[in-house]
């Protein structure tokens, strides 16, 4: 899951909670802040079954799951990798972001 | 200042609608001392069949290219959300542009009329008849050897493609109902038009001798700039430059560039139309430029960036088909090579470095595919057209000039067009939280299964 789609998905939460409960949220700090996206995801549920709204459920246990997705396919980067040379000096720089400005 | 914007809308309007009625006006005119402007009946006999059978399967091959052909390349290149816009995008074009070119396109396009435009004669696809009594069928003045009903619905597919090209410049932003507006007004107003300019024998820059075999300027060179105008005027997407834009799916796009790849046959040797030598070395010369297009960008690619990318060979045969499409008729395997290998390195500046330049959110990189590789393949064209095989000499200056007239026709006319869409639909974008949420939902309200 990648951080694209858990903006798509916490942009419609955000559309589906100001439509149907008047709550406004913070779109872009939904998709990149786990304890407000699960704060968010509680109150979506809240009022889901309070209010009768199978919707809003559907998309809070999306958002919960695509944020858990994005905490489990975080990668630690190792102390060493293969390209670093005996003296650990060699480390190659960053690769420049990739399809950001243009696609090719 | 309500009341100046309202003024300077009206005058634009205005201006519209004298082009508008300049058009109209102008084939109607000419028509009075003109001697082809009724449907011209043949007996069935003096046709070619072998000819009828080959535009009619080029017809399918150009058709191809866009559905699927396009509609995969695109779609794989846009972000998940924006998918299924892509595909409808392209999918309601070709359906309105194809009752646009029966209602009026092909008439303007390719009867004879005015240097400017064609004539009224075949608008509702009027004497394209067939009548099975007396054996006669109608064909038209440029291909008379095919029934016009096929030359018609080839050229068809020209339109088609053409049209659902732009569309690579203004994914992921605009709104359904403006697009398909826009672009009717385009392909009757813009496209039609030039078509007429460059392959009608009476159009005036046809009769000044520029030479375009399958559509180098009048595809490709008006679908880049009209596209850079679109996104000019649209303005970048939310997020441009600073968010990674990810492509749905590039096995998507691989499988739409093979399709183009396979169907461009149709595209340039059909445009023989005739399945004589001179379709046979347009078939090769087409091959061998996508070959030596995909190689330029793969190198070009590792040069700079020490690796090539599957992106980038697709890029790249595209950008090499491009090249060869004004040129397919005219020149020897060799300077197809050339023609290619060129296209694919000024692609490849196109679609990076100029793209940089231009600061202009051409999302797909339509003009610096599409719209350099034409200009590329436009000017090469006339330096290596060989008059042994296509009977005519080339000339660099007929062929920028011709590059100039289309370029500054397209853009103009594109942006005008925008303008009177926006007055008619009230905003061409659709608002930032659609646009955050994706266009296919908040568009179609479909989604792409998982």
């Amino acid at each position: 899951m990648n951080d694209t789609n858990i903006l798509a998905i916490a942009a419609h939460l955000h559309v589906l909670l100001r439509r149907k409960t008047g709550r406004v949220t913070d779109t872009e700090w939904m998709a990149c802040n786990a304890e407000y996206a699960q704060e968010i995801v509680r109150f979506s549920r809240q009022h889901a079954q309070a209010d009768h709204l199978p919707e809003l459920a559907e998309w809070a246990d999306r958002l919960e799951q695509a944020m858990r997705q994005a905490a489990t396919t975080l990668v630690v980067p190792p102390l060493l990798d293969s390209h670093t040379g005996p003296g650990g000096s060699a480390v190659p720089p960053p690769a420049p972001p990739r399809y950001v400005g243009g696609i090719r | 200042m309500q009341t100046r914007r309202h003024k300077a809308a009206a005058s634009g309007l205005m201006m519209v609608l004298a082009l508008g009625l300049l058009l109209i006006w102008m084939p109607a005119s000419a028509q009075g001392g003109a001697e082809i402007v009724r449907p011209t009946m043949v007996g069935q006999d003096t046709l070619h069949g072998a000819d009828t059978v080959w535009v009619m399967v080029s017809t399918v091959l150009v058709l191809l290219m866009t559905l699927p052909g396009l509609a995969l390349f695109y779609a794989g290149m846009v972000r998940r959300k924006n998918v299924l816009n892509t595909l409808a995008s392209v999918l309601g074009i070709a359906s309105v542009v194809s009752l646009l070119w029966f209602v009026v396109g092909y008439s303007w396009a390719f009867t004879p009329g005015a240097p400017w435009l064609g004539g009224n004669a075949r608008m509702w696809f009027a004497g394209l008849d067939y009548q099975i009594s007396t054996g006669m069928v109608a064909v038209s003045h440029m291909a008379p050897h095919i029934p016009e009903s096929v030359f018609a619905m080839f050229q068809l597919a020209f339109a088609i493609i053409t049209a659902t090209l732009v569309v690579g410049a203004l994914v992921e932003r605009m709104r359904f109902s403006a697009l398909l507006l826009f672009i009717s007004l385009w392909t009757v107003l813009v496209y039609a038009p030039i078509a007429h300019w460059v392959w009608e024998p009476g159009g005036w820059l046809a009769r000044m001798g520029a030479l375009d075999f399958a559509g180098g300027a009048v595809v490709h060179i008006n679908a880049g700039v009209a596209g850079l105008v679109c996104a000019w005027f649209l303005g970048p997407r939310k997020g441009y430059g600073r968010e990674a834009f990810e492509p749905y799916n590039l096995g998507w796009t691989m499988v739409g560039a093979s399709l183009l790849w396979v169907g461009w046959f149709g595209f340039n040797a059909g445009s023989a139309l005739s399945a004589g030598g001179r379709a046979g070395l347009a078939l090769t010369v087409t091959h061998i430029a996508a070959a030596s297009g995909a190689v330029a960008w793969m190198l070009g690619e590792a040069v700079v960036r020490g690796r090539g990318s599957l992106l980038g060979l697709c890029s790249g045969l595209v950008a090499g088909l491009v090249a060869i499409t004004p040129a397919a008729g005219f020149v020897t395997p060799a300077a197809a090579l050339l023609i290619g290998g060129v296209a694919g390195l000024a692609c490849y500046w196109g679609a990076t470095g100029l793209k940089r330049l231009l600061r202009t959110d051409d999302s797909l990189d339509v003009f610096g595919v599409h719209g350099i590789g034409g200009i590329v393949g436009a000017l090469l064209t006339g330096v290596l057209a060989d008059k042994s095989i296509g009977g005519v000499e080339g000339s660099l200056w007929t062929q920028s000039l011709s590059v100039l007239a289309i370029v500054g026709y397209s853009s103009v006319a594109t942006a005008l067009l925008l303008w009177l869409t926006r007055l008619v639909v009230v905003d061409l974008r659709v608002d930032a939280q659609d646009e955050l949420t994706g266009l296919d939902i908040a568009l179609h309200r479909e989604r792409l299964g998982s």
